[in-house]
């Protein structure tokens, strides 16, 4: 079917896929995306010899959180020996990078695994966590703003504000509590605590996963529904398309949800983009409290540790998925709005 | 029968050891502590304002006495009549993340650095060679996988004897050799988890004997191996096929559970051991361990049924709240408070600025205030729950306010550099104690470090005056009285030659009236020479919900190092 058979509804998406496609597939993008991710890596070298410097700052090491204050100084000696923690600062840190250069992350000084093995049973969790927590916010924030920009200081707009309040004014280790004592404790429906893989049925992973993915969503949310709200009430009341597609005779929702949304998304986006480092903070609290196996209960059990592989190994985890995420979110760009070109002169 | 008789079967208490017990978020949180659980800063902030307001209320009490309890009332558990032990079931436990919780070196007990607070995980795949049970509130030794043991030489060789046809989870079996070879591999390894023992040699003379050659005497031995590594046998044969790596995951032992699967300080599935020793044993079918982040998490956990135990709650203004819905045990206090002052340098290298500390500390004020007057306030380092216990040292020097401000006259003043290791009760003890020395004219500044920080403190001897845990069950064994009190031990503020004679004699005193004495004549001589004054211990409390029973977990068992341990092999549930 040519593309000129294409049924009216259908056009437009098929035609905007093509635009994105093709300008993925064109060479300026891949530069472009050659170009940030050369950039990253200074950026992440940058964060993880800060990380170092941090870690080695801290008082204590490895050895005497392991061994405890019970250990004498011979004992925390021999065992700082032993995991190469008498070396000097830049040694360490420089045996650590040859590593990771090489395509390792290194061993847990706690445990001897190997990072990679610990981050790559705890990525999925993490990840899947993250991925609901998004789901959620996004499906509830766009029709939230949507419906609240239909009618400024209308009913819903009003409610809405005031609920968007309350989900940010409120912590989320404390919100969590809430949400567990509500459909955990009294109403049963969901469980308080644990983790059941996917492969063991998705059903009861989602189950396990919701009620940590709300606690991190709810304030989420709140902020994304008032942030997009805003921005399509400047669209709908300041511009000239606007305008003109209501002259055409276009129908409110129509103007609402086909032009102006599409204008505002802009902003959404870059906050997602943005809010992934703060998400990646909020998992290590969350995950704590529901006892989740992932990436932030890896990290707050590392750093009690002072086993600063594993501390490395996830934050350069982090530090590889905020790049993306804002990599990502410079490509959706181009692909909703055509005059966004990289690598090449804009229109 | 004493730890010096020739033994098959010890029916009297010997003793054991302890880092300390629900201190364990306090001054005696010794392994795997740090910044842990952010989400418990809420409580923090709570209780910190709570502990503003017990200091304001303690200053303007000043010595009068009397409070509502602020917290749990006795009685100490709300267990109902148990009936007939049945199989079947699966238990899930909570234990505290970053602590029980926490195993991040693995299982394997060379090397499992936080072994002493995982003692419920380790002793569920290992079982024990003794363990403690409970009974005459102290508790006493009973075998396990041994039958019994001898002390000859005057405490200096030792004979362990085993139960003969006890076999590994994995078919092979526990016999002396796999015991000799387990603990000279633990005594070889840096963990501080092995027991600190002068060896000569251990031998094995026959396949249910081990001998144990030491170059000291040692009277508390068996106590001491409660809180060791040397309790846990794990399979030689199974360390030997898997490597040290994996089998640190999925160890092997002898105990009344084998592991199904361990994601590290998070979850433990086990399933019930068909190779365990004693037969109809375990009740359970299966048995989970999950980290919980806190107390309040476990109290919501528990009542959404996603956890059937909770072991070692430690903040007493739950206590309602858990013993509404629960079977709420509290289990025995060992390690009191206590204020540890640096008698070698100013200004409590003088006596009198000792005493001042003392006669302005009011024990029973802050026990009223803080934790509704639910813990005995003690005289020494021995507390109800553990061995040699004795209410009150003659000679103490009571609180005295009149006293204190005369003596701090005399002084010139005093002002006390106070630390303590950061958490949530150390804040509250800090705040109140500080408010109550005020009246006494001592200006005390606070600090809260952590673990690490604690730890500097002490290397730079410099330090002044700390809030501590001192003893043990067993003040031989664990954090015991030389952890505070000898001169050998880097966490110790006094040096004197005549209390480190006392200590050493104590430990190796085979006869436990001999011990009990010289234990006694050591509280005394502390309080004669006013080296620290004694607050009290804290408990914790062991939680199970209705229809769930055992030994430690809906009865008392004194904690021998962290939390109470319950005997996992007779624990069920209706």
């Amino acid at each position: 079917m040519s593309a000129s058979s294409t049924p009216a509804p259908l056009a437009a998406p098929v035609a905007a896929r093509g635009r994105l496609l093709r300008r993925l597939a064109g060479a300026s993008v891949l530069r472009f995306i050659g170009r940030r991710l050369l950039a990253a890596i200074p950026v992440l070298w940058g964060v993880s010899f800060l990380t170092f410097i941090v870690m080695n700052a801290l008082p204590g090491d490895a050895a005497q959180e392991l061994l405890g204050s019970s250990a004498t100084p011979a004992e925390v000696h021999q065992l700082s020996v032993k995991l190469g923690l008498d070396k000097p600062f830049l040694t360490r840190y420089g045996d650590w990078l040859h590593d990771l250069i090489t395509g390792h992350l290194g061993h847990s000084l706690a445990s001897g695994q190997s990072v990679a093995s610990i981050l790559g049973s705890d990525l999925p969790v993490t990840l899947e966590l993250i991925a609901y927590a998004f789901v959620i916010s996004l499906v509830v924030a766009v029709p939230a703003a949507v419906l609240a920009a239909r009618r400024p200081g209308g009913v819903f707009d009003r409610v809405s504000l005031v609920l968007s309040m309350g989900g940010l004014s409120i912590a989320n280790y404390v919100l969590a509590l809430l949400l567990v004592y509500v459909f955990a404790v009294k109403l049963g429906v969901l469980p308080a605590i644990g983790w059941v893989p996917p492969g063991q049925g998705f059903g009861q992973n989602l189950r396990t996963l919701t009620l940590p993915a709300l606690s991190i969503a709810i304030p989420l949310l709140c902020f994304y529904a008032r942030l997009l709200r805003a921005d399509l009430v400047e669209q709908l009341q300041g511009e000239e398309y606007v305008m003109t597609a209501r002259a055409k005779g276009a129908g409110p929702w129509r103007v609402l949800l086909r032009h102006a949304l599409r204008n505002a998304i802009f902003g959404l986006i870059t906050v997602v983009a943005l809010n992934l480092g703060t998400l990646l903070g909020a998992t290590v609290i969350i995950e704590d409290i529901f006892g989740l196996p992932g990436i932030g209960h890896e990290l707050l059990d590392a750093i009690s540790n002072r086993d600063v592989p594993v501390v490395e190994g996830a934050v350069v985890v982090f530090g590889v998925a905020v790049v993306l995420a804002n990599l990502l979110a410079d490509l959706l760009y181009s692909a909703l709005d055509p005059r966004v070109r990289y690598g090449g002169s804009a229109n | 029968m004493s730890a010096g008789d020739s033994a098959q079967v010890p029916s009297t208490p010997t003793r054991a050891p302890g880092l300390s017990t629900p201190a364990r978020r306090g001054s005696g949180r010794l392994l795997a502590s740090a910044p842990r659980r952010l989400a418990a800063r809420a409580r923090l902030v709570a209780l910190t304002a709570a502990a503003l307001g017990a200091a304001v209320a303690i200053a303007a009490c000043g010595s009068s006495g009397h409070s509502k309890s602020t917290a749990a009332s006795k009685p100490s558990t709300t267990a109902s009549a148990p009936g007939t032990p049945h199989p079947g079931g699966s238990l899930t436990v909570l234990e505290l993340g970053g602590y029980a919780g926490a195993w991040p070196a693995g299982l394997d007990p060379a090397t499992n650095t936080n072994g002493a607070a995982d003692q419920d995980q380790m002793n569920a795949i290992y079982g024990q060679l003794f363990q403690l049970a409970g009974g005459g509130g102290q508790g006493h030794v009973i075998p396990d996988i041994a039958t019994g043991y001898k002390a000859e030489d005057g405490g200096k060789t030792w004979l362990i004897y085993l139960r003969p046809g006890v076999k590994f989870s994995d078919g092979t079996p526990l016999d002396a050799q796999a015991v000799v070879f387990n603990w000279k591999r633990d005594l070889a390894s840096p963990c501080t988890c092995k027991p600190i023992l002068l060896v000569n040699s251990i031998t094995a003379p026959n396949p249910t004997t081990v001998k144990l050659s030491l170059k000291v005497p040692d009277g508390a031995l068996i106590n001491q191996l409660l809180v060791a590594n040397f309790n846990w046998i794990a399979s030689p044969t199974a360390l030997k096929k898997m490597g040290e790596q994996k089998f640190k995951i999925t160890p092997v032992g002898a105990g009344p559970f084998e592991v199904v699967s361990d994601t590290l300080s998070n979850t433990l599935v086990l399933k019930k051991n068909p190779n365990y020793w004693q037969k109809g044993r375990p009740y359970l079918d299966g048995l989970t361990f999950k980290a919980t982040a806190d107390d309040e998490s476990a109290l919501e956990t528990m009542q959404a049924n996603g956890a059937q135990a909770y072991d070692g709650m430690a903040t007493p203004q739950l206590v309602p709240q858990f013993r509404a819905h629960f079977t709420t045990t509290e289990e025995p206090a060992t390690s009191p408070y206590d204020i540890q002052l640096n008698t070698a340098v100013p200004p409590f290298n003088n006596i009198k600025a000792r005493l001042a500390i003392y006669y302005a500390t009011n024990a029973k004020l802050i026990d009223q205030k803080l934790f509704g007057d639910q813990f005995p306030v003690v005289q020494g380092f021995t507390a109800p729950g553990g061995l040699f216990y004795e209410p009150t040292i003659p000679g103490y020097p009571t609180y005295n306010l009149a006293k204190a401000k005369a003596l701090v006259k005399q002084l010139g003043g005093l002002n006390v550099n106070f630390f303590t290791l950061s958490s949530p009760v150390n804040q509250n003890f800090m705040t109140a104690l500080q408010a109550m020395w005020k009246q006494a004219g001592i200006n005390a500044s606070i600090h809260l470090y952590t673990l690490a920080g604690l730890i500097q403190q002490f290397d730079t001897k410099k330090w002044q005056a700390a809030l501590q845990t001192a003893g043990a069950w067993d003040p031989a064994a664990g954090v015991g009285l030389a952890f505070r009190f000898a001169s050998t031990s880097p966490f110790s503020g006094v040096h004197d030659p005549h209390l480190d004679a006392l200590i050493n004699q104590a430990q190796a005193a085979v006869n436990p009236a001999t011990r009990k004495q010289l234990y006694f004549q050591a509280a005394e001589y502390i309080a004669k020479n006013a080296y620290g004054p004694f607050l009290f211990p804290l408990a914790s409390w062991n939680v199970a919900a209705h229809g769930v029973y055992g030994p430690g977990l809906t009865t008392s068992i004194p904690s021998v190092v962290v939390n109470t341990a319950p005997l996992w092999q007779d624990v069920w549930m209706k």
